[in-house]
């Protein structure tokens, strides 16, 4: 689905942000780059959906490589959910926020409507369909984000630390929410410091200082101490019991079982 | 912060709700020209009469009217006094002495610091320092003991007095209609409404769809830019900034800890909306469906007929020379 070959990029400023980068994403797959602040991770998903231009390497989302004329085909298969959700709302309402993209893409205004109402009750909104965003939790609006982007019908879903600034609550909605559509078979990219959602996707990729340190399935990512430890993120706690398990030479495989299930949660 | 009523709805469902939004744009502005056109007092209060009715049967409550000119108290009362105490057109109509003795200036003294001291526990403080003013005025003749230092005399004209009421009703006038607009409008029809009101400009090349869509951002983000100045004012507060108090120089320092993280935060905010808007498919200038659609009715037209004679009447009156 994404395929990206030896990207890499700059800011205005001169300093380095991504050094050749190569990254295959599969239909259906649930990726999650992890890595601290400043790693480069908002930096590569905006590179993606082309609102940066790369310095060498290339982007192709299904078959289209990523150029001048190709930039809004792409932007119509992948839609981003960004950090903030104040700074994504764009309509004076829940409703308007749902049709923006819809009337950028020309959709006529029976269909317009129709799809509003499904995706505003796919994430539980339709009761606030005319509320104003100031009215609304940072979990509501991020949810708002959700239904305009389904409602766009994008093959890929990138979040962007799109939980990072909801309260636990709001965080695990929008984590449901990644989980179901996943499974109905959307693409999905996750960007997090937060374990608890790494441990719930396919692959883990671990970006340091704009290069990839580790890419692998989540469970032999998550167990790689010594990998975290280098990229400055924390173990699980159920992993880290595991860990303390085996190096004083405990054997429990039951309870080895228990403890990853309880942390992948799946 | 929280009474700026500018931008905000208020939902409802009189005559006014129901009005097309390019209708009450329409009018408001035929209903400003005429305002400017007046020239009479009895014409102007009439107007305001008018106004009255509208608001009556519009079943909209006096009291947002009057938050809506709050924040033009000031002006309103600084243009009043400038002319009823400099415009010296027009017969006398009121004369006072005002004598300055050891004993009305104590007494006075003594009521300003009253005034100082509860000025806090008053909820309308600029009405309170009138009050107090004009006391103090009645003071100074009343507690004349002792030898008389000086006196000054306050005279009042009628063309002053005249010109102070129309130039004050005429402002009441202009603040309640645009206060009648924003409180009966959705933010949404609002937008819709001057994107159509603004499109002859399109002939002049102006590009009314980005006109439309800055409006309406602007419209969006008020709310949340005076949360962020609440929080920055809070947050300064509680680094020891007093906001309420100081000399004018602290009050700038003050002003500029206050803009410059405004800047800065607006600044960022805008990159990541237009950053949000263009990952969504949003391309400046290409042509959009559009979800709400406005619909013309028979009131409209009345309506529109309404503010198109009032303008006509004013304009035939002021040529007759009323
Ligand atoms: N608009 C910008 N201009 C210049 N430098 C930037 C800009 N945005 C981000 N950077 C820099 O690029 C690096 C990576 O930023 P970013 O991709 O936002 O990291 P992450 O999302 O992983 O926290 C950081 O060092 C940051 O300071
Ligand atoms: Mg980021």
């Amino acid at each position: 689905m994404i395929e990206i070959r030896d990207l890499s990029f700059e800011y205005q400023t001169g300093k380095p942000v991504l050094h050749d980068i190569n990254l295959s994403i599969k239909k259906g797959e649930w990726v999650t780059i992890l890595g601290h602040n400043g790693s480069g991770k908002s930096t590569l998903s905006k590179l993606i959906v082309g609102l940066l231009k790369p310095k060498t390497g290339s982007v192709v989302v299904d078959g289209l490589t990523l150029s001048h004329d190709t930039v809004h085909a792409i932007r119509r298969k992948v839609g981003i959910v960004f950090q903030n959700p104040d700074n994504q709302f764009v309509g004076v309402t829940v409703r308007d926020d749902i049709a923006f993209g819809l009337e950028n893409l020309q959709v006529p205004r029976e269909d317009m409507i129709e799809r509003i109402e499904r995706f505003a009750q796919k994430v539980g909104m339709t009761e606030f369909l005319n509320k104003e965003p100031h009215a609304l939790s940072g979990g509501q609006k991020q949810r708002v984000a959700i239904a305009g982007i389904l409602a766009m019908d994008t093959d890929v879903i990138i979040f962007d630390e799109a939980t990072s600034m909801l309260d636990p609550k709001g965080r695990r909605m929008i984590v449901d929410y990644m989980r179901q559509l996943n499974r109905e078979g959307v693409t999905i990219l996750t960007i997090t410091h937060d374990m608890k959602e790494a441990v719930l996707s396919d692959r883990i990729v671990i970006l340091k200082e704009g290069k990839i340190l580790l890419d692998d399935q989540a469970e032999l990512v998550l167990n790689n101490r010594d990998m975290l430890e280098q990229s400055n993120l924390e173990l699980l706690l159920p992993l880290r019991v595991r860990h303390a398990l085996k190096e004083r030479g405990l054997k429990h495989p039951e309870l080895e079982a228990l403890l990853w299930a309880s942390s992948s949660n799946k | 912060m929280k009474n700026i009523v500018i931008g905000r709805f208020i939902p409802g469902s009189s005559f006014l709700y129901k009005m097309d939004p390019r209708t009450k744009i329409i009018v408001l502005i035929l209903l400003m020209v005429s305002a400017f056109l007046v020239r009479s007092l009895s014409l102007i209060a009439f107007g305001l009469m008018l106004l009255m009715v509208v608001l009556i049967v519009g079943r909209i409550s006096v009291k947002r009217v009057l938050l809506g000119l709050r924040p033009l108290m000031f002006l309103l009362i600084f243009t009043f006094s400038f002319q009823i105490f400099f415009n010296t057109a027009g017969e006398l109509v009121f004369t006072t002495t005002l004598a300055y003795s050891p004993g009305g200036l104590g007494v006075v003294v003594l009521l300003w610091f009253f005034w100082w001291f509860t000025r806090r526990r008053i909820p309308f403080k600029l009405l309170y320092f009138l009050v107090v003013l004009i006391a103090s005025g009645t003071l100074l003749s009343l507690f004349s003991y002792g030898p008389i230092f000086t006196t000054s005399t306050i005279e009042v004209y009628s063309q002053g007095l005249e010109m102070a009421l129309f130039i004050m009703l005429r402002l009441v006038i202009i603040v309640t209609l645009s206060t009648i607009l924003t409180l009966t409008t959705k933010p949404t029809d609002l937008n819709l409404g001057l994107e159509a009101v603004l499109k002859p400009f399109k002939l002049i090349r102006v590009n009314t769809e980005e006109m439309a869509m800055i409006i309406s951002i602007s419209l969006r983000y008020i709310p949340t830019l005076l949360d962020e100045a609440n929080k920055i004012i809070l947050a300064q507060a509680s680094r020891g900034v007093d906001f309420s108090e100081g000399k004018l120089k602290e009050k700038l320092m003050q002003i500029v800890s206050l803009l410059v993280p405004m800047f800065i935060i607006s600044f960022k905010r805008s990159d990541e909306l237009a950053s949000a808007m263009e990952a969504r498919s949003f391309v400046p200038g290409r042509p959009r469906t559009r979800l709400h659609q406005l619909t013309w009715r028979p009131m409209d037209t009345v309506a529109l007929c309404f503010g198109l004679i009032i303008l006509s009447t004013v304009i035939v009156l002021r040529v007759i020379g009323w």
